[in-house]
């Protein structure tokens, strides 16, 4: 007797661990770092997919059914990114917004690509993410080729460096941005511009006082950082105490409170290459008073990921069914004006206009300080 | 350039010598691998922050800074002293006599324990230290100093040369002394072996607190992970200059961060946590007792 009660709630157990398929429910998620060092991203991505979607369920929801959101937490692990990717595709997720760290996106996208199910990254800009030509996998924010080479620009036309300090943090972000970044230095630089000294740093790691005082021997005139605020912080927050003036350049990466938050005075005049301040237009101030009032300040991939769900389930909307091809196809062939530009793409999957400017670190934040020239 | 990197290397070097040195003083008495005593490290430099925090919120950081920062130096010590004393009595003295194995798999379940409650209680995100300290430093020769740096060299230094003291000089330090050589002799003596067993862990657990205040001040940044990279440096620091001896244990700490600074410097910065483990490696294989260690004799 006891061991059939016990088979039965075994049983029960297994039947409500599997997820059931609730036909009222159309289910989309959102994945990113969402604990560990880089959990300040991931938290930003899941409140703008969070308002996204609060906002179509109290407009009615979508295709007469409620919308449901799934988080999933990568922790910028390549290796939980792909099992958060398996747990959605067996949940019957119908889209996906993420993930934030390239190198987290590209393995998991691998896994949505086979189940058909379309993956909107709001913030991994490594070449590789669409360059493998999935028609499922779309971005809405800019290339590490065009990142690199507006960062290269702002180096040679503005700062008119002449002896250039690489660094990066090895990761498929910070190798690639740095990769793109020099290979555009040695292009436009014309050989005037030199590369003194390039190495890479460990991801975690808290003391780079080493890499610095080499650095500082090859005589720079300021140094390019390919990697994430952490590090990004601790660099110059170090690099300041061990005596050395000179700037540093960034990309989007690093464009985030917490970096100011880490280096204290030393972040002032750093550079980073980001896009367009879109907070300030006058169409992006109603889902900013919302955002503020539910989650605080927006971090700036916030409104990314706010736009990835707006086309996503506009996406599901326009192919009137949860089918992941069908939704990929919509998403194709539509315009959608979110709040951070004109969000339509090309047939990688990129965004067909994007543009970088660069950004300075002023009083503990953050403004547009230079626009490439045409 | 060269100089700059042995500053760098000495004041990292500090730094582990002083966690290392609750490894090896643990190891001298008990025979025990304290593997959990990272992560007494890593609280340490949490509540630096926490305390800190707190006295300048109190306003005392606004009447004397020096005054807020010993506060923070000797709350965080006596708390994580109360840690160490605490862990010793929970997981290593109910088996004392077991196994050998058992205490060690007690360790790394503190270990594991300790990690996550830290990770529950603070949270998983970089806790970053307040910026209240004064930047600059003083120049040696081309070479700039910073006042942090001089501060962790001076103040390890000085830990050390107090707890040489203490152990050579003092009737605590001579029964310490007493029990690593002979337990059961030193009991028979009139020693309380136990309470001398329980000073051990608390010493050991200020060194490392006041380790992980420095580190805390020192990158700005911590969060609840440190603990374990820093405790396999110590342990290499420990084995390198000879696991259970105690000027071993400084040298061994000071040639390791020597060692790291000077790769991570001139060799390659992609691969500097390789050159501790192969120093590891190294002298596990070529010369087990460390550099100051001696042949352990087989006890009857």
């Amino acid at each position: 007797m006891m061991l059939r009660v016990a088979g039965a709630l075994m049983l029960a157990v297994m039947a409500s661990g599997c997820p059931s398929k609730q036909p009222d429910v159309i289910r989309i998620a959102v994945a990113g770092p969402m604990t560990g060092d880089q959990s300040k991203q991931g938290n930003d991505l899941k409140n703008g997919v969070e308002l996204a979607v609060a906002e179509w369920n109290d407009a009615g929801g979508l295709l007469g059914k409620r919308i449901e959101l799934m988080v999933g937490d990568d922790q910028h692990d390549p290796k939980q990114a792909v099992a958060v990717a398996n747990k959605f595709v067996n949940s019957g997720v119908v889209g996906v917004v993420g993930h934030w760290n390239s190198s987290a996106s590209i393995p998991a996208s691998e896994v949505y690509h086979r189940a058909e199910i379309p993956m909107i990254t709001p913030a991994s800009t490594n070449p590789q993410v669409t360059d493998r030509g999935y028609v499922n996998v779309f971005r809405v924010c800019g290339r590490d080729d065009q990142q690199g080479r507006v960062a290269a620009r702002f180096v040679v036309e503005k700062l008119q460096a002449k002896r250039v300090a690489v660094l990066h943090d090895k990761t498929t972000y910070g190798q690639g941005l740095a990769g793109e970044f020099t290979r555009a230095l040695d292009e436009l630089g014309g050989g005037r511009v030199e590369v003194v000294y390039a190495t890479g740093i460990i991801q975690g790691d808290k003391d780079f006082r080493g890499v610095l005082t080499t650095m500082k021997s090859k005589n720079p005139d300021l140094f390019f950082f390919g990697g994430i605020y952490p590090e990004g912080g601790l660099l110059i927050k170090q690099a300041r105490e061990a005596g050395l003036a000179l700037p540093m350049v960034s990309g989007d990466g690093v464009i985030d409170p917490v970096f100011v938050q880490i280096a204290g005075g030393a972040a002032e005049g750093t550079y980073l290459t980001f896009s367009p301040d879109t907070t300030k237009l006058p169409g992006a101030q109603a889902a900013l008073a919302k955002y503020r009032q539910r989650y605080g300040e927006p971090g700036p991939y916030s409104f990314y990921a706010y736009d990835a769900a707006q086309v996503l389930l506009e996406g599901i909307k326009r192919a009137g069914a949860v089918n992941g091809f069908a939704v990929s196809q919509a998403i194709h062939t539509m315009t959608h004006d979110g709040i951070t530009g004109r969000l339509q793409f090309d047939a990688k999957g990129d965004l067909l206009t994007t543009q970088y400017v660069v950004w300075v670190t002023r009083g503990g934040t953050f403004e547009e300080y230079w626009k490439p020239g045409a | 350039m060269l100089l700059q990197q042995l500053v760098n290397g000495l004041t990292l070097g500090g730094v582990y010598a002083l966690i290392a040195l609750g490894y090896t003083m643990v190891y001298g008495i008990l025979g025990l691998l304290n593997f959990a005593h990272g992560e007494i490290y890593m609280i340490g430099a949490y509540l630096g922050i926490i305390f800190l925090g707190l006295l300048i919120q109190w306003g005392v950081a606004t009447h004397s800074l020096i005054l807020a920062l010993a506060g923070a130096f000797l709350l965080a010590a006596l708390y994580c002293g109360a840690y160490g004393f605490t862990l010793e009595r929970i997981a290593y003295r109910p088996l004392r006599h077991s196994h050998r194995l058992a205490p060690l798999i007690s360790a790394i379940g503190m270990s594991i324990f300790l990690q996550n409650y830290v990770m529950l209680a603070q949270g998983s995100a970089d806790k970053v230290f307040p910026h209240v300290l004064p930047s600059g430093g003083v120049m040696l020769g081309q070479t700039p100093v910073s006042y942090l740096q001089l501060f962790i060299l001076v103040t390890s230094v000085a830990l050390m040369a107090g707890l040489h003291f203490f152990v050579k000089r003092t009737k605590l330090g001579k029964a310490m002394r007493a029990t690593a050589q002979d337990h059961r002799m030193a009991g028979l003596l009139g020693i309380n072996t136990n309470q001398v067993i329980s000073a051990t862990f608390i010493i050991g657990s200020v060194l490392a607190a006041a380790a992980g205040v420095m580190i805390a001040m020192y990158y700005g940044l911590v969060n609840f992970f440190i603990g374990y990279m820093a405790g396999i440096k110590a342990f290499t620091a420990a084995v390198l200059g000879g696991i259970g001896h105690i000027g071993g244990a400084m040298l061994g700490g000071f040639l390791l961060g020597l060692m790291e600074s000077l790769g991570a410097g001139y060799l390659s910065s992609e691969y500097k946590d390789v050159f501790a483990f192969l120093i590891l490696i190294v002298v596990l294989i070529v010369r087990p007792t460390g550099l100051l260690g001696e042949r352990q004799r087989e006890r009857v």
